[in-house]
């Protein structure tokens, strides 16, 4: 006799599939292990099957059906891609709304928040050129605001211009970015109020700890022609 | 059997009727649900008349219906869930060989109850549970069941071990 029968053989021995007979006649190892699967195979077949109710069986006879498995299986798909998408665009306007509020934080906090210091927005509007893939129109800010300096910064991967404006003893950072990387709305987060708009192909984000009101003139400065 | 070209669906019919309780029972098996079983078994049917023109025939009408209902199962909900990403078919070198001290089989099949069989059936993996009761329930040989899953036979024979090895485990697990 030479080596026991493999697992394969054995489960094709009691499904009928294979015939090892002749090992099995001298081998009560594989023999009991053969016997083994044969006997869990009937105890499987033995089991109650499951019986279908009689009315479906008259359901499946008339054409059309009651209702499609499939058409309410791609319902249920189609009201899943919109909770996805709108959990994915809030989480976006959340994340948004942290980096930026986090970069506002950044930059008052360090010892030159701006690289040019200047109260005259002819004086910054030339010094983005050749900085920035656009141009940054600075318009005549009215009391209360004034501009105090600017710089250039990134944010995801692109370069935008940063404009920190005076409110009284209020720090407002303004972000310009070109293109549509900005999410048409952000909402406040840590107690910071955030305003979005969009003029002439740029998207501006202002942050700052006053009320978002407060931050309505700017807008209209900064969105004016 | 005779196919009347002149009514498909009493053609369908004749064939596709007597599968009726193997293909809920099937059904049943995939989806642990009554209701789903059911929905399954009556999209099937409508499957199969609508696409009876391109049955082969001749070819294996079951393992044609078992296939669209297995299919209808995986593109829904719950199906989408019971199959895994990746593959599950793992090398058969680690297969447990056979053990001289072994229990005898007999002695834990004459415990166990069918009710715990169901069970430790309920519980293994869709793409095990598949191949185990198209062999031991719906008594289909190698062959078809391959047909019906889209698999090689060699796939075949090492689901059914792994099948029945997980299902003697749970069963050696509650004596």
């Amino acid at each position: 006799m030479t080596s026991h029968m493999t697992p394969e053989e054995i489960e094709q021995q009691a499904d009928g599939e294979a015939e090892f007979a002749e090992h099995l006649r001298d081998c009560a190892v594989c023999a009991n292990a053969v016997l083994g699967a044969m006997q869990m195979k009937r105890a499987i077949r033995a089991m109650p099957r499951f019986t279908p109710p009689a009315a479906l069986r008259a359901r499946v006879l008339a054409a059309p059906p009651r209702r499609s498995y499939s058409a309410w299986w791609l319902a249920a798909a189609a009201v899943l891609a919109v909770v996805v998408a709108g959990v994915v665009l809030l989480r976006a306007r959340d994340a948004a709304a942290r980096q930026l509020v986090d970069l506002h934080t950044t930059i008052l906090a360090s010892a030159n928040p701006v690289d040019v210091l200047s109260t005259d927005r002819h004086t910054v509007k030339p010094w983005f050129e050749g900085r920035l893939p656009f141009a940054v129109d600075v318009p005549d800010l009215a009391p209360p605001f004034h501009l105090i300096g600017a710089r250039v910064i990134y944010w995801r991967g692109q370069p935008g211009a940063y404009l920190l404006i005076g409110k009284g003893a209020h720090r407002i950072s303004l972000f310009v970015f070109a293109g549509d990387a900005v999410p048409r709305a952000i909402a406040s987060h840590a107690g910071m109020s955030i305003e979005v708009w969009r003029a002439r192909g740029l998207a501006y984000v202002a942050v700052a700890d006053v009320p978002a009101n407060d931050l309505q003139p700017l807008r209209q400065a900064f969105a004016r022609d | 059997m005779t196919r009347d070209s002149a009514d498909p669906r009493a053609a369908f019919e004749e064939l596709a009727l007597p599968l009726f309780e193997p293909l809920y029972n099937y059904a049943r098996w995939l989806t642990h649900d009554p209701i789903e079983a059911e929905d399954l078994v009556q999209e099937t049917y409508l499957k199969g008349l609508r696409g009876f023109g391109s049955f082969a025939a001749g070819t294996n009408f079951r393992a044609w219906m078992y296939r669209i209902l297995r299919n209808t199962f995986l593109t829904s909900r719950s199906g989408l869930r019971a199959v895994p990403p990746v593959s599950i078919d793992e090398d058969p070198d680690t297969y447990e060989q056979i053990s001289v001290s072994e229990t005898p089989e007999s002695l834990f099949f004459a415990r166990a109850d069918s009710e715990t069989l169901r069970v430790s059936i309920e519980a293994l993996p869709l793409l095990f549970r598949e191949v185990l009761v198209l062999s031991d329930v719906e008594n289909m040989s190698y062959r078809e069941i391959a047909e019906t899953l889209s698999i090689p036979i060699g796939t075949v024979t090492s689901r059914l071990i792994r099948a029945r090895q997980k299902v003697r485990n749970t069963l050696r697990g509650e004596r």
